[in-house]
């Protein structure tokens, strides 16, 4: 049997930036789907605060989406700020090229960003707007890179939008400057956004064994940081699903290893952070690391005891996507709760192999979504507790099961040791809440027995 | 040291932890910061009235809108029948912003499924992905009807829903009688508004014609259609039961033309279905033959108001949504005429109970001056409620205020209501503007309140007035839509969430001297 081509095998995964590449699976119609390449292109480079962000389109692109994630900022808004263009219907038949370049000044002009960047809709990718040219030109005439994003919503799923965003930083960003001399250069963070300032526990944590972010992308980002990214040590890829690519690209253009790791759970947190010693090269701040890591999981042992005695033999259904499916499976089995069903519907095949090994025979695997599939196996496997997004959460509260929101709208960051203990304590306050005991019962008149004796 | 670890802040406390805020200043770097001196000037140049009339004269961008698109109102309107699934043709992002919006508002689930086109359907046409979709979401979600809509890109590349359903029944995919009910909703003409008309105007024609039963008005007086009220984009479900409640007082028979306030105010039983309430379908034909329509949001409800006096040639009572004492005054008028009932005692008591409380609390709201932000039947019903209570609207922006019932246009009719009191002279209306707008507004014309959704919370907190949440969306606050601000007790609830707010700020603010016990 020939043996499979390496290049054959990429393909096959999400993360591949090969032209053959697959597209990511298809939504199947007819079913409540997650988001589109638009929102996942946006959500990716949103997080680059001091940048402006313009949606070129009809109004509801950004009129649905403005600041709604939960990425959170350390210092500028501007990311904030919902930029469209509104086209209407005259606009779609004469197109919108120069509404697009009115804007661009005019968010030049008013907010001064060190960049703008400008995606492109359903709407505009159809009619046939020439957004690369308008850009282009805006870009020169006003000195600041404006950069187009072509990630219309059609093209496919959001994780799709994600890696066109990578693909975007790649040929405009990355590699257009150079860090002031004597900045110290370490790891790139790829792929996390600093959801509930998780970014920021992920970073003290580094900074204590002495390794330094090179460039944040895109959680909690500043536009010039990330032009210098080719200059960084190592690339960490934290959601694989959204930017491996991006890091295989840059280890091929500029010599740069990577690894693929993640913050959710003790284990998890010491093997990212040894690995990024490792690749360093560094024996000294490996040795900062070991004492660290080991410093830091003692404490938490002794921290979360109180927890895993309430939580040992929990049983939960994990509902999300990309990084999460399996490095939460490896945070909540060091909290004693047992995974008895775990979505796959976002992510890679690699992905697919890490859940594997993280969890039993007996967990089920939940390949596409719909309230339905989540809650038959929530009822099947008498789980305890639901783990997954927002749009499930008001589904679980209608099925009367404690919940935690894991996605972009939690405010809670899990990462890292002390987001493990964040998330043992929540885990513990969902499940003892007073309102589940309540709910579950019936009211007193419905009850067969008579409340109190005759 | 472990005892305190134990302690977790949340990151509005963690992040201003000493070792957080050096590290914001080591970021600062990267961001080629302005001098102080430079963003104070950029601050005050920001409040000045010629960045006023620069941003007035801004033509290109959208800065911070504050209107959704045609497909979300259609969903809305599709969920406020039984058993109904909405479904959107278009690509699949736009679903799952309509699902994530409605559910983050009225925090319940919102079913709704999408055809999810992708480049071969923008090249080819959407056909096989409507026609997939309708069999899929049928097997999964089991409902009576499908209420179809479209978005940008369906619209863009022209398919043709209507030819598109006929494919799919002669295909055997749907049966030939199981209802499909659709309409055409390209986002980049109108708002959600325009969606929510368009989608309740299609349930109801749809339903209508396929019945084969002939108009009648007044005829069905005696099968319980004597009056028909639609509530329209409604983002409060207490508004449902308040209307309810009034009704059901006059002891007037009344069909609801579209209630989502089932699917949106479920109770939690330990079992979710999809769907909860809304109007039975089979009550939509008969609906033809009630003696009236009674429709409270005249500008949304423009197209559903025009087929329903013309093809069911009924009479139609149309009003802004009715807040206050005077727009209610207005509703039990018009339904006593309509029914020709008299305004029973208990509605005329609780008046009174209302009234009194307005002049409890007078002195604190007297001359306060108010910006407000909303969709245009909303507005109508907020300025008479300031007029009314002595608050001065000031700055009013209606970002899809575009809009006209019989020939009369929004802004003019607000204008017109603010110039018949004395309380309106200073208010300017403001139509197609965005919440960046209303910012330079309030910072170069201050106010003391601000009323409009959680999108006018950055606004507000540039210009550091306080925000009374009222309309949609509602994001950040829990519970808003449950209470209802219709009706005499809604203008009871909007007075206590407004006072209660200045007074509220006043013992925030207080200066030393006036941090009173009783006020």
């Amino acid at each position: 049997m020939d043996p499979v081509r390496k290049d054959e095998f990429d393909s096959e995964a999400c993360g591949s930036l090969s032209p053959k590449s697959k597209p990511c699976p298809r939504p199947k119609p007819g079913e409540a789907a997650g988001g589109c390449s638009f929102d996942g292109a946006q959500i990716t480079l949103l997080p680059i605060m001091d940048a402006a962000h313009l949606v070129h389109g009809p109004i509801a692109c950004a009129g649905n989406s403005w600041e709604s994630r939960g990425a959170l900022s350390s210092g500028p808004s501007l990311s904030q700020y919902g930029f469209a263009t509104d086209l209407n219907d005259s606009d779609i038949i004469f197109g919108g090229e120069k509404k697009l370049k009115e804007s661009i000044d005019y968010i030049a002009g008013r907010f001064a960003p060190p960049a703008i960047f400008v995606y492109s809709t359903c709407v505009t990718a159809l009619i046939g707007e020439d957004m690369d040219a308008v850009c282009k030109e805006a870009g020169e005439r006003l000195h600041i890179p404006v950069i187009p994003v072509n990630s219309p919503g059609f093209v496919g799923s959001k994780n799709l939008g994600n890696r066109l965003a990578g693909d975007a930083l790649l040929q405009y960003v990355i590699g257009t400057g150079e860090p002031e001399p004597g900045t110290p250069l370490g790891v790139n963070l790829i792929g996390e956004y600093n959801i509930a300032g998780e970014m920021w526990d992920i970073e003290k944590l580094m900074n204590s064994a002495g390794i330094a972010v090179t460039s944040r992308i895109t959680g909690d980002a500043r536009y010039k940081e990330i032009t210098w990214a080719h200059r960084a040590k190592v690339n960490m890829v934290v959601c694989s699903r959204a930017l491996l690519g991006l890091a295989k690209e840059m280890e091929s253009r500029y010599g740069i290893p990577y690894f693929e790791g993640s913050f959710y759970g003790a284990k998890e947190t010491t093997y990212s952070l040894r690995q990024m010693a490792y690749l360093m090269n560094d024996r000294e701040m490996e040795r900062r690391v070991d004492r660290l890591t080991e410093r830091e999981e003692s404490r938490l042992a002794m921290d979360l005891r109180p927890y895993r005695k309430l939580l040992k033999g929990k049983k939960a259904v994990l509902y999300t996507g990309g990084v999460k499916s399996w490095s939460v499976i490896s945070a909540l089995k060091e909290l004693g709760v047992q995974v008895v069903g775990v979505g796959t519907n976002k992510s890679t095949e690699d992905d697919v192999r890490r859940i594997a090994d993280r969890v039993g025979d007996d967990t089920e695997y939940i390949p596409e979504g719909g309230a339905s599939r989540i809650l038959k196996t929530v009822r099947e496997r008498k789980a305890d507790i639901m783990i997954a997004g927002g749009r499930n959460m008001y589904v679980a509260m209608k099925e009367q099961i404690p919940f935690i929101d894991i996605n972009q709208e939690r405010h809670k960051a899990y990462a890292g040791y002390e987001g493990l203990l964040r998330l043992a304590k929540e885990l513990t306050y969902s499940l003892a809440n007073p309102i589940w005991k309540l709910a579950s019962s019936p009211a007193p008149w419905d009850k067969e027995a008579p409340p109190y004796d005759r | 040291m472990s005892k305190d670890r134990l302690e977790i802040p949340d990151y509005n406390s963690l992040f201003s932890e000493d070792r957080f805020v050096q590290q914001r200043e080591n970021k600062r770097q990267f961001e080629a910061p302005c001098s102080e001196q430079e963003t104070a000037e950029a601050l005050a140049y920001s409040q000045s009235a010629e960045y006023l009339e620069k941003n007035f004269n801004r033509k290109a961008v959208v800065i911070n809108p504050h209107k959704a698109c045609q497909p979300l109102g259609s969903i809305m309107a599709a969920l406020g029948f039984e058993k109904t699934l909405p479904f959107v043709h278009g690509s699949q992002g736009c679903n799952s912003y309509f699902r994530s919006h409605l559910s983050r508002h009225f925090k319940e689930p919102t079913p709704a499924v999408s055809s999810s086109m992708t480049e071969d359907a923008a090249v080819f046409g959407g056909m096989s992905n409507l026609i997939d979709g309708l069999e899929n979401s049928i097997a999964l979600y089991k409902p009576e009807m499908v209420a179809l809509c479209t978005t940008c890109m369906a619209e863009v590349i022209g398919d043709d829903l209507s030819s598109f359903i006929g494919n799919a029944r002669q295909k055997g995919v749907i049966s030939e009688d199981f209802p499909v009910a659709f309409c055409n909703t390209p986002s980049f003409v109108g708002s959600h508004i325009t969606g929510y008309d368009s989608m309740l105007k299609g349930i109801l024609s749809y339903l209508y014609d396929r019945s084969g039963i002939q108009a009648a008005p007044g005829s069905g007086e005696e099968t319980g259609e004597k009056l028909n009220v639609m509530l329209g984009f409604e983002p409060y479900t207490g508004n449902f039961a308040e209307i309810r409640k009034i009704l059901n007082a006059f002891d007037t028979k009344y069909t609801f033309l579209g209630d989502h306030s089932g699917n949106y105010d479920s109770p939690a039983t330990g079992e979710y279905e999809y769907y909860y309430g809304g109007t039975k379908l089979d009550d939509v034909p008969l609906a033809a033959n009630a003696l009236a329509t009674l429709s409270l949001q005249k500008y949304t409800l423009k197209k559903t108001q025009d087929y329903i006096g013309g093809t069911w040639k009924q009479l139609i009572a149309a009003m802004s949504t009715p807040l206050g004492i005077t727009g209610t005054d207005k509703l039990l008028d018009t339904i006593s005429e309509l029914t020709g009932l008299p305004v029973p005692a208990s509605l005329t008591e609780e008046r009174g109970r209302v009234v009194d409380a307005l002049m409890d609390s007078h002195p604190y709201i007297h001359g306060k001056r108010v910006a407000l932000v909303g969709d245009p039947d909303l507005l109508i019903g907020l300025i008479g409620f300031c007029l009314e209570t002595g608050m001065e609207p000031v700055h009013i922006v209606c970002s899809n205020g575009d809009v006209d019932f019989n020939d009369v246009k929004f802004k003019e009719e607000a204008e017109a209501l603010l110039a018949s009191s004395p309380y309106g002279s200073e208010a300017a209306v403001y139509i197609g503007k965005d919440l960046w707008h209303m910012r330079s507004l309030l910072l170069n014309d201050p106010v003391d309140l601000a009323i409009g959704s959680s999108h006018l919370k950055f606004a507000a907190k540039d210009a550091n007035v306080p925000l009374i949440r009222v309309g949609f969306p509602i994001f950040d606050r829990h519970h808003m839509h449950r209470y209802p601000v219709l009706g005499y007790q809604g203008a009871l609830n909007l007075l206590s969430l407004i006072v209660n707010t200045v007074l509220d700020e006043l013992d925030r603010n207080h200066s030393g001297f006036n941090f009173d016990l009783v006020r």
